[in-house]
């Protein structure tokens, strides 16, 4: 299945290949919501609608504050010209095209910093106008746009209504669980609201984080001195976090059909995880009786997305993780475009995979998740 | 291809390559290179990152940051190559124009072009 030159079908090139990409980012300034907005909210965000935000990226007051853990440091003269963002669907489609991505999966920039906000409210009111302004500015089947909407944790249960609201949305086909600096962890059964919703509405959730620097988990990323450690380790460890919660709190048996999908952590540690899991299930099981198989048994029904992928010099090595936790079809390209970690697809395609394989995790894998078919349309539930 | 079936491809007059400036040219109908004036001595790269195929050469020159041990345990950090390397916008992987070098990977090196400047024309040997 996973050697070289398997040579049973042919080989098409990316132009030709079908494409799903399971994250994208669009650009959520703080005015573009003012119209969306309860207008109990609306004066504060004409407060930072000109807030600059080229030298502080997603780190608006008001909108995204919080350290990141990465601009704090030192800075050296870079050729970066700044942050790249995508401020219309217009834009996004072509620079989608112009990386061979057919289907695009929208999700925030600045509100990946949701979880982080201490009201309520004013988190609730941001999530319900992000959704409302995505659906109604961005979302276009036709054009392979289509949207996540934002769960917001601090009121799970009006965030099933949201929820409830999108169900049949052709526009939207999962729901977005804020997982920087999340408290508690998504295990918690406050959470459950959420989980109810999406299986009934028969959307996947997605963990999706963003590096910063909180009193959650994982608190002591300010331990480091460099944003490489903090942003290397952020991601991978909020995802990993977030899925022990999940699993070792019997989410996947509570609600057996939630899909569960982890984003921009890269796949090699999913492995990892699923054996060290198993291997404290061995000794501990009387800790979590309601879990009727191993851990790595629910794992795998879950999905894992591509980026940051991996990059050792033989490629070959990421083909024997793939298969290491029989990821073949639960693995699903992303790019995260446009952010400054984004992968090209031809990075993903260099690892020496059937053309079968290849085909599912460039774009298969994620039409069944998203339960789409090729151009885009969502299928009858 | 040996040196002596190389062809050269005229991209330019001089007055098009002040020195401390670079731009992408195109040569034929699909290659893109990144033609350098560092102190006045010209340098070709091809427009295309090794890491992710990104457009190298449409990113900015500046200089790297180095760094040497010193006695209290910390690093020595030092600015040099100032004018001298080009980083791809894309994922930010630093090359040394002038030798094609890696910062990131030694092991890693572009293809470096041969320039020749005759008369007022500047050619890049392909």
């Amino acid at each position: 299945m996973y050697e070289l030159n398997a040579s049973e079908d042919r080989r098409e090139g990316l132009d030709e290949l079908l494409v799903v990409d399971c994250d994208v980012h669009v650009h959520e300034s703080p005015g573009a919501l003012i119209p969306y907005i309860d207008r109990r909210w609306r004066p504060s965000l004409e407060l930072i609608k000109d807030y600059p935000e080229t030298h502080s990226y997603l780190n608006t007051p008001g909108f995204s504050g919080g350290g990141t853990g990465q601009g704090d440091g030192p800075m050296f003269p870079s050729g970066s010209p700044g942050p790249r963002v995508v401020s219309t669907p217009e834009a996004m489609r072509s620079e989608l095209s112009a990386i061979k991505v057919d289907i695009g999966i929208l999700f925030p920039d600045h509100l990946l910093k949701l979880a982080l906000h201490q009201n309520p409210d004013y988190a609730l009111a941001l999530s319900r106008a992000y959704n409302a302004w995505l659906v109604e500015q961005w979302c276009d089947p036709s054009k392979g746009l289509l949207g996540v909407i934002i769960a917001c944790p601090q009121e799970p249960e009006e965030a099933a209504r949201e929820i409830a609201k999108y169900a049949n949305d052709p526009r939207i086909v999962g729901v977005y669980l804020p997982t920087a600096g999340i408290h508690p962890l998504w295990g918690d059964r406050r959470y459950h609201p959420i989980f109810r919703a999406c299986e009934e509405a028969g959307l996947p959730a997605i963990l999706h984080s963003v590096t910063v620097i909180t009193q959650n988990f994982p608190y002591n990323l300010g331990d480091f001195d460099t944003g490489l450690a903090v942003h290397g380790l952020a991601h991978p460890l909020a995802i990993m976090a977030n899925l022990t919660s999940m699993v070792t709190s019997g989410i996947p048996v509570r609600f057996p059909n939630l899909i569960v999908v982890a984003t921009e952590a890269g796949i090699t540690w999913v492995p990892f995880l699923m054996n060290r899991l198993d291997k404290e299930y061995v000794e501990r099981r009387r800790e979590v009786p309601f879990l009727k198989e191993r851990p790595s048994y629910y794992l795998k029904r879950w999905y894992y997305s591509t980026q940051p992928i991996e990059e050792p010099a033989d490629l070959r090595q990421m083909a024997l993780i793939i298969q290491a936790f029989d990821g073949e079809d639960n693995i699903v390209f992303a790019s995260d475009w446009p952010h400054h970690d984004f992968d090209h697809p031809m990075k993903v395609d260099q690892i020496p995979l059937s053309p079968p394989v290849r085909r599912k995790i460039m774009g298969e894998n994620a039409l069944r998740l998203f339960k789409l078919d090729r151009t885009g349309a969502r299928l009858e539930q | 291809v040996t040196d002596r079936e190389r062809v050269e491809h005229r991209v330019g007059g001089i007055d098009e390559f002040p020195a401390g400036t670079h731009k992408v040219v195109k040569v034929g109908r699909l290659r893109e290179i990144g033609v350098f004036n560092i102190d006045g001595k010209l340098y070709a790269l091809p427009n295309l990152c090794p890491h992710q195929t990104g457009p190298l050469c449409q990113g900015r020159v500046t200089g790297a940051v180095e760094a040497a041990a010193n006695d209290r345990g910390t690093w020595d950090f030092e600015w040099v190559m100032q004018g001298e390397v080009i980083t791809c916008p894309w994922h930010q992987l630093e090359f040394h124009v002038p030798t094609g070098r890696c910062l990131a990977f030694p092991h890693l090196k572009v293809r470096s072009y041969e320039v020749v400047v005759d008369g007022g024309d500047v050619r890049v040997r392909i």
